[in-house]
């Protein structure tokens, strides 16, 4: 059974949504996924960069004017 | 969990893009009128606003060229940084080329090296990292509505103002001992041309090897 | 509705443009700064300009000081609206407000903690200082500095590169 795990970026300025990410991704499981809530539009590219890098599926939600959703798959 | 996000995706988003537009018309009739501040003004302000757009939509960001190599192990913008400053290089050179074949004094930011600059970069590489950006990071979050970039513009202005009090300090005790030097009047334009080149292709191999090796 | 599902609106206005694209337009606009103004882009000067006059305006006698003598003194005695840097600056500003609107993403983003009050203070001070003693920014001194082949640009780079390293140390142990 997968798991979705969530984390609150939001108000948080670069480079820190990124960095916990990559903090918080360690500690996921494979087949879980993560969702990391970020406003700051700069999280939007380069924390999936980062996930897509590392082989992670990644997917983006705008939820409103200036708010995302980063879903990141742990996929190994 | 899964139905949460089901949820979110109804909350009603607004458009903003006819705020936008308005904006974009104020922002040309604002360019005609200040017309008669000065010559310069509407291509200043035309400047700024694409520098501006620029920043904000490649999300472009000096500090994290600088500071992402150490933190998160991503070179990308520093490939970027690298690539920017060699096309600039080759229009610069030839702006400057051109006042060297005319005799008159070489434009440019050419400034004196010395211990004032080991400081000064220093503090600014501290500073832009914790505040979450460098001075035209800070202009575009401002832009882009960080509150926290609103605080840091104040205390950047302050923090210009204390150093310009302490400029002549700085200007008797480094800077006068300090020495201009431009690569070209030292080393030839060719050779100075091969070098600066030569320096920027390598830093780009090094972050383009750096960026895979920590993946 | 229909503007937005354009794919020009999408690949010119909502979509991040690629890092390269952006530094390939930095460099011509750079460029076209340096024949326009015959000095390439910078934007602190500007900063303690706007100090100055701020400080003016409270009483302070800035004009005094070493640093405002000659061409700076010109600048601050004919005020903000003569002042084409401070016309690019405030242009940065908003043209990044009319790109986030355009791509309809404008949020005003709350400070969270006190520690990024801390922070914001602790480095805004560390870069308006910093950047006055070392002849500019990222921008003047960095960018400009180093496209202009001078030595100082390439010793700033040295020099910043040490202190961001030591700036992200500082910001993983304490404003995290």
């Amino acid at each position: 059974m997968s798991k979705e795990l969530r984390l609150d970026c939001l108000g948080e300025a670069c480079p820190v949504p990124l960095i916990k990410t990559q903090k918080k991704m360690k500690k996921v499981g494979v087949g879980d996924t993560l969702v990391v809530e970020v406003d700051h539009s700069c999280a939007i590219k380069n924390v999936p960069e980062w996930a897509r890098k590392e082989g992670y599926n990644c997917e983006i939600d705008e939820i409103d004017d200036g708010q995302w959703e980063i879903y990141i798959e742990k996929t190994k | 969990m899964e139905v949460s996000k089901g949820n979110k995706r109804k909350k009603k988003k607004a458009n903003q893009i006819p705020v936008g537009i308005g904006l974009l018309i104020i922002i040309i009739i604002l360019g005609y009128l200040i017309k008669n501040l000065g010559t310069k003004h509407p291509m200043s302000w035309l400047l700024g606003i694409l520098l501006g757009f620029t920043l904000r939509n490649s999300r472009f960001c000096f500090t994290a060229s600088l500071r992402d190599p150490v933190l998160t192990g991503g070179t990308s913008l520093s490939k970027a940084v690298i690539i920017t400053i060699a096309l600039a290089t080759i229009g610069f050179a030839a702006i400057q080329y051109g006042a060297y074949i005319e005799g008159t004094s070489i434009p440019g930011n050419i400034s004196p090296s010395g211990v004032h600059i080991a400081i000064g970069a220093f503090m600014f590489g501290i500073g832009m990292v914790i505040a979450g950006g460098c001075a035209s990071g800070t202009l575009m979050r401002v832009g882009e509505g960080f509150m926290m970039q609103w605080l840091s513009l104040i205390f950047f202005i302050i923090g210009s103002l204390w150093g310009a009090k302490h400029f002549g300090f700085w200007e008797n005790t480094f800077m006068n001992r300090g020495k201009e030097v431009f690569l070209p009047d030292v080393l030839g334009w060719f050779p100075a041309l091969i070098l600066q080149f030569g320096l920027l292709l390598s830093l780009y191999i090094l972050a383009d090897r750096f960026g895979n090796k920590n993946n | 509705m229909g503007i937005k599902n354009s794919p020009y609106y999408k690949k010119f206005l909502k979509n991040p443009w690629s890092y390269i694209t952006g530094a390939v337009l930095l460099a011509i606009f750079n460029i076209a700064i340096f024949i326009i103004n015959g000095s390439p882009w910078g934007v602190t000067t500007t900063f303690s300009y706007w100090g100055a006059w701020i400080f003016k305006a409270l009483g302070g006698h800035p004009e005094s000081w070493a640093y405002f003598q000659g061409s700076k003194g010109e600048v601050l005695a004919n005020g903000f609206f003569s002042h084409t840097g401070s016309i690019m600056n405030i242009g940065i500003i908003v043209g990044a407000l009319l790109a986030s609107l355009l791509a309809s993403e404008f949020k005003i983003k709350k400070i969270k903690s006190g520690k990024q009050v801390v922070a914001a203070i602790l480095g805004g001070l560390l870069m308006g200082y910093g950047a006055r003693i070392s002849f500019g920014c990222n921008i003047g001194a960095l960018f400009s500095g180093m496209a202009s082949m001078s030595l100082h640009g390439w010793e700033y780079l040295i020099f910043i590169f040490l202190g961001a390293w030591t700036g992200s140390k500082l910001l993983v142990n304490y404003f995290i």
